[in-house]
């Protein structure tokens, strides 16, 4: 199949989006499909072939901060010319509903459109004045998939659209065949356990991690917190005592290899988040690495955790719930290679071969028997004075019943 | 002089400091009318930016995305503003550092979204266009220019009741002492 890919945010910056459509491209291509993916990007970085440049994302204040983002006529016109070079059996869109290249997208396509819907949690004030902008967008969509349970709700709740949950996708064996770091392997007099996140964002929950040491060091002394991803320690570290100072080791941003050696070689993983996720899918890198859970009860975590069958839940942004999971879990060998198995089982389930192939029946029921992608004429003579007349007389019509 | 000569001379001087301070007073009084009325003012060209703002998203002239960029900036400002109005101090209060942020936010966004290659090209195609543009520029200086109003008058009450003789008989009362506002208010040069 020939399928164009649209990324709201540029490839190079990390990002749970840019991931997913990463290694989304990828499988396909190997799986032998035609794709090309269309994001922004600076001049001067250097991009996977699969990819093109729709220019270079701007810094615009949006959703509470500042985000970077592509719009206006120049990156609208070269999308519609992406569209039309491509011949495209369908397009997949990201993240539609953030003001950015894949919204410019879905307003460019006439044809089978396909939609993947990441967030969860754009402040409840976004999208109600933008109601009517979006609409006749999103009616568009085809097919459209949300990657978890809470995006689904989301967007029910907003766009009063229902869709398919088909989640992120993991590569599971990247993961399982990892290599043993023996320098952040646990022993039994020094256990170690993993965080990984940005460590400055309060949501990571990286504070409740660290309420939780005291207690944890006065079972085990030797315990090591291995804590990686990109921050300032000593932002974090102010303020608290100097034990749980000396017993945490600050591995600053790591690799993909690096990632999954850490928990491959851990004791436990832990993921206090106190809120924002919409789907974990760190959460499922550490299972298939073999890594015992240990995770707080948000909603995101406790599905993905089946209730807790598949890794150890604690009370969301309490310290001493935390501790006394984690304890649990090292004191019990029997625990971990419970969880390991049960965790293993759970992320197979997310492997991008069964994801992929979701993703694939959802394009095959869409797609028009022989017709390519078109470029949706309407929208290109819609900034035009024509085309504002035309849409008006849309309107009216789909007022009045027609259409 | 006679004990008559010193109550007369007494007198005078305290209805001379009287006059003094009541004139003084009712300086501070008009000064202080004159802040609150620019308030009101740059609230209101505020709000008119906003609108002007929320209809250009919603005309049709520009992509969707742009479009709804501008529509969530406006809004952020509108529903502040309401916001204000049910605090009816809005005299008092005035424009407070999140409403300040997020008139920055909203110039932000206008400057990101019409850009001057965007705007030449809404000029050239009607007049309806033209309009829009031209209306969100003048919605812009007006708002430029309520805010130096205000910031003029804040400077006068500020200088006035700096002055030795408020100070020391206490004649602004309880009153907070306004203070200057600062957020980006840049119009854009089209």
């Amino acid at each position: 199949m020939r399928i164009g890919i649209v990324c709201p945010y540029a490839m190079d910056v990390p990002g749970g989006v840019q991931f997913h459509v990463r290694d989304l491209a990828e499988y396909l291509l190997a799986a032998g499909h035609h794709v090309s993916v269309l994001a922004p990007a600076d001049e001067e970085t250097p991009l996977p072939t699969y990819v093109e440049s729709a220019g270079k994302a701007v810094a615009v204040p949006y959703n509470g901060s500042v985000a970077r983002l592509l719009f206006g006529p120049v990156t609208a016109a070269r999308v519609s010319r992406w569209i039309e070079r491509g011949g495209f059996e369908v397009v997949h869109v990201h993240e539609p509903i953030s003001p950015s290249l894949s919204m410019l997208a879905m307003w460019a396509c006439e044809g089978p459109l396909v939609a993947t819907f990441h967030t969860s949690n754009a402040r409840s004030r976004t999208l109600t004045t933008s109601r009517p902008l979006l609409q006749s967008g999103l009616e568009k969509i085809r097919g459209r998939i949300a990657v978890s349970e809470a995006a689904r709700q989301f967007l029910l709740r907003h766009v009063e659209m229902d869709s398919t949950v088909i989640p992120n996708g993991v590569y599971v064996e990247d993961f399982a065949r990892a290599h043993v770091a023996a320098h952040w392997q646990g022993t039994p007099q020094r256990p170690t356990i993993a965080f990984l996140g940005r460590i400055e964002e309060p949501r990571k929950g990286i504070a409740v991690l660290l309420g939780a040491v005291p207690r944890l060091l006065q079972k085990y002394p030797g315990l090591r917190v291995l804590v990686a991803g990109p921050g300032n320690p000593r932002d974090v570290l102010a303020g608290q005592p100097a034990a749980v100072r000396d017993a945490c080791e600050f591995l600053g941003p790591v690799t993909d290899q690096e990632k999954a050696a850490l928990l491959h070689s851990v004791d436990a993983y832990v993921a206090p988040n106190t809120g924002g996720e919409s789907f974990g899918i760190i959460l499922i890198e550490a299972m298939s690495a073999g890594a015992p859970v240990v995770a707080s009860d948000i909603e995101a975590f406790r599905s993905v955790l089946r209730g807790g069958a598949c890794g150890a839940l604690f009370a969301n942004a309490d310290p001493p719930s935390l501790a006394t999971t984690i304890d649990a879990v090292l004191s019990d060998p029997g625990l971990r290679a419970r969880l390991r198995a049960s965790g293993l089982e759970r992320a197979r389930e997310f492997d991008w071969s069964r994801v992929a192939s979701e993703i694939i029946n959802v394009y095959e029921t869409v797609v028009a028997s022989g017709a390519p992608v078109e470029v949706d004429e309407l929208s290109e003579r819609a900034t035009s004075r024509r085309g504002v007349r035309l849409s008006a007389v849309r309107q009216i019509r789909r007022l009045r019943g027609g259409d | 002089m006679e004990l008559v000569g010193w109550i007369a001379l007494v007198v005078a001087i305290v209805a001379v400091v009287a006059w003094y301070l009541s004139y003084n007073a009712a300086r501070l009084d008009r000064l202080h009318a004159k802040v609150e009325g620019s308030v009101s003012a740059l609230d209101a060209q505020l709000v008119r930016r906003a609108e002007v703002s929320v209809e250009l998203a919603n005309s049709g002239l520009i992509d969707p995305a742009s479009a709804l960029l501008l529509a969530e900036a406006a809004s952020e400002s509108l529903d502040i503003s309401d916001a204000a109005e049910v605090r009816a101090e809005v005299a008092e209060q005035g424009v407070d550092e999140h409403r300040a942020r997020v008139e920055t936010d909203l110039t932000r966004t206008l400057f990101a979204v019409l850009t001057p290659e965007v705007v030449a090209d809404l000029r050239t195609r009607d007049g309806y266009a033209d309009e829009q543009i031209d209306r969100v520029q003048a919605a812009c200086q007006r708002v430029q220019l309520a805010r130096r109003f205000y910031n003029d008058a804040v400077t006068d009450v500020q200088n006035m009741r700096a002055q030795p003789q408020v100070r020391l008989f206490r004649l602004a009362g309880h009153t907070d002492l306004p203070q200057v506002l600062d957020f980006d208010d840049s119009v854009p040069e089209w």
